[in-house]
Parts: structure tokens; C-alpha cells; sequence
């Protein structure tokens, strides 16, 4: 009796290409992979699809392409920690929303009387008024 | 099997890359059937094929972002399916159920499935589908490797330098794995011969 051979053996594996899916199985292929893409979609947390998105958005820019400029991108970065530390410095004195405003109340009343003024002076002696730094007096003045 | 036209691919793989889902469909339409035969001979069950190959295009499409064109298209989606599979394959274990699908009609008018009916030899004493059924068994009782190598040589119709690219393997190491998994069936075939009943 004849043996198998390595012909025949790889003609009847040749023969296993015919063995087909259901019919219509490749057609509706597409849409369960589209389908699966969408219940996978819905499961990922905010986080992942917010990540994702801005993979997205750097990989359209091609933001890899810019490190080939490495003197600009020091400098954005430079400027970016400038800007971060002095933001850092003020953060304390920095107004917030949530900070409480300090608040004057304006009293509609002077603060002093006329009569406390009119105290400043002294009674016997007689008003000084300065005019362009001379000091001026009722007195006389031609007073030789 | 003939490797799809590269340029073809590269184009398509530049618009997914820039946001063209479309042009990922189409890749998937295209390389469905293909894949469909590489992962099914390795799993023989057509659930199990369906479902790592909707995770096959799955991995590929979340990558595709990261693929330079190191190797063509065909490599690297052929490369994910094989990986896949075989790990799949390392997890299931020997635990599997064989539901392998009807032999098309069109088989009738194969070239090859002529001549292997005309002429006299073991096949045509034997009943072409029982021994099919018992090529499906022998091909299962191979390791995971070796079948991946006869799926992709004999079914698949690859070259040993493509099988050896998409295996990360030398040529070597797949002429040897060919070799010995031919010599293994002839020896499962053989034994049905000889004892057709058991």
C-alpha cells in the first residue's frame, strides 16, 4: 500500500482553503466590529476618553515634529516655567473667588466737628497762614 | 495566496492614521477572509476565530497610530493575528471543541481536488471528507507552532521568508517546524490508512 507523501499531504491541506464561514459572515463582520467598538467606547471611563482625544489632537498637530527645533521648544518651555513659578510666588497675595473681600464702610458724617478744628489753634495766638513757604501774620509788617 | 498590492495599504494606513475610519474598514474588509483562514485552521472553531479576529482589528486599529511602515501592512496585521492566536491558543489549552465548517462546493472543481480523486492514490480509497475530518484531527494533535507553520505554508500559500518575517523566526527554524509537522501528519494519515475504523 502507498504512503502518504509531502505532495499529497499539502494538496489535501491546500483543500482546507474551501472551508468557509456561515454565508453573509463576512458581510455582517464589519458591523459587529463597529458595534464592539462602540460597547467598548461606553465602558472606558471620562479620563481614558479625554486622554485619547488629546493623543488625537497632539498626533494631528504631529507635535513630535517640533522637537526637531530644539531651541524652540526650550524656549516654550523656559517661558513655561517662568510663567509657573511666578504665578507660585503671588498665589498668596493672588485674589481669588473664593477669597473674602475686605469691605469699608463710608461714614456720611465728618470725622471731625467744626468745633474740634477750630481747637487745633491755639486761642492767643494769633492765626498763621503759609503762602509759597513765607510765613504771613496779620501783623504789621512795616515795623521798622 | 498573493500578498495585496503594499502601496494600496500604505495609503489606506496614511488616512487612518490622519483620522480616516473609513479607510480602516476598508483595510478590514480586505483582510477579513484572509485572516479568517489563518486564525480558523489554527483554532478549528468558528467562534473562537470570530472573536480574536474582532480583537485582532480591535489591537490593530488602537495601534495603527504607532506604525511606521517598518514592515508592510500585511506583516504587521498578520504578525498581531498569529500573536493572538497563539496565546489565545496557550490559554484554552487542549480544551476545544472542533466545529469546522462545511467544505464549499466549490471545491468540486479545484484543479488539485481533481487530480487527487482521478489519480490512484491513498485519498482516493479513502472517503474525501472522512478524510478531511482526520486532517482536522492531525492538525490539532500538531503543537501551536508548528500548526501556525503549515496553516500559513500549505493553506496559506506564504513564502518561508514572509512566514519567518511575521513569526520573527529564521528561515531556518521554518523549514525545520515544516518538516517535522509534515512528517507527523503523514504519520496520523498513515495510521488512519492502515486502521480506518478506529
Amino acid at each position: 500500500m502507498d504512503e502518504f507523501n509531502d505532495n499529497e499531504i499539502a494538496k489535501l491541506l491546500r483543500l482546507k482553503r474551501y472551508e468557509q464561514p456561515p454565508p453573509g459572515y463576512f458581510e455582517d463582520f464589519l458591523h459587529e466590529f463597529h458595534r464592539r467598538q462602540r460597547d467598548e467606547l461606553l465602558r472606558q471611563p471620562l479620563w481614558r476618553i479625554c486622554l485619547e482625544r488629546a493623543h488625537d489632537v497632539m498626533f494631528r498637530l504631529d507635535v513630535r515634529s517640533l522637537a526637531s527645533y530644539p531651541a524652540a521648544v526650550t524656549a516654550v518651555l523656559v517661558c513655561a516655567a517662568v510663567i509657573a513659578l511666578s504665578s507660585s510666588a503671588n498665589a498668596e497675595g493672588e485674589w481669588t473667588l473664593a477669597s473674602p473681600v475686605a469691605t469699608r464702610i463710608f461714614r456720611t458724617q465728618p470725622l471731625r466737628s467744626f468745633d474740634e478744628s477750630a481747637q487745633t489753634h491755639r486761642a492767643t495766638v494769633p492765626p498763621r497762614y503759609v503762602l509759597d513757604s513765607v510765613p504771613v501774620s496779620y501783623e504789621s509788617t512795616f515795623r521798622f | 495566496m498573493d500578498q495585496p498590492r503594499t502601496d494600496e495599504d500604505q495609503q489606506l494606513v496614511a488616512r487612518t492614521q490622519s483620522g480616516d475610519a473609513g479607510a480602516f474598514d476598508q483595510l478590514v474588509i480586505k483582510y477579513t477572509p484572509r485572516l479568517y483562514g489563518l486564525v480558523y485552521n489554527m483554532t478549528s472553531n468558528h467562534e473562537d476565530t470570530n472573536d480574536l479576529l474582532q480583537d485582532v482589528f480591535s489591537k490593530a486599529y488602537k495601534a495603527i497610530r504607532g506604525f511606521r511602515g517598518k514592515s508592510s501592512f500585511y506583516t504587521w496585521i498578520h504578525s498581531i493575528a498569529v500573536n493572538m492566536t497563539l496565546n489565545f491558543l496557550k490559554k484554552r489549552g487542549r480544551r476545544f471543541h472542533l466545529s469546522l465548517d462545511d467544505v464549499d462546493a466549490s471545491v468540486q472543481n479545484d484543479k488539485e481536488f481533481l487530480e487527487l480523486t482521478a489519480t490512484s492514490s491513498p485519498v482516493r480509497e479513502a472517503d474525501l471528507s472522512e478524510l478531511q475530518r482526520r486532517l482536522n484531527e492531525a492538525m490539532m494533535k500538531l503543537s501551536d507552532e508548528h500548526r501556525a507553520v503549515v496553516t500559513m505554508f500549505h493553506i496559506q500559500g506564504m513564502p518561508h521568508a514572509e512566514i519567518s518575517k511575521i513569526l520573527r523566526v529564521s528561515e531556518g527554524t521554518v523549514r525545520s517546524r515544516l518538516f517535522y509537522a509534515n512528517r507527523q501528519l503523514q504519520n496520523y494519515l498513515d495510521e488512519f490508512r492502515k486502521n480506518p475504523v478506529s
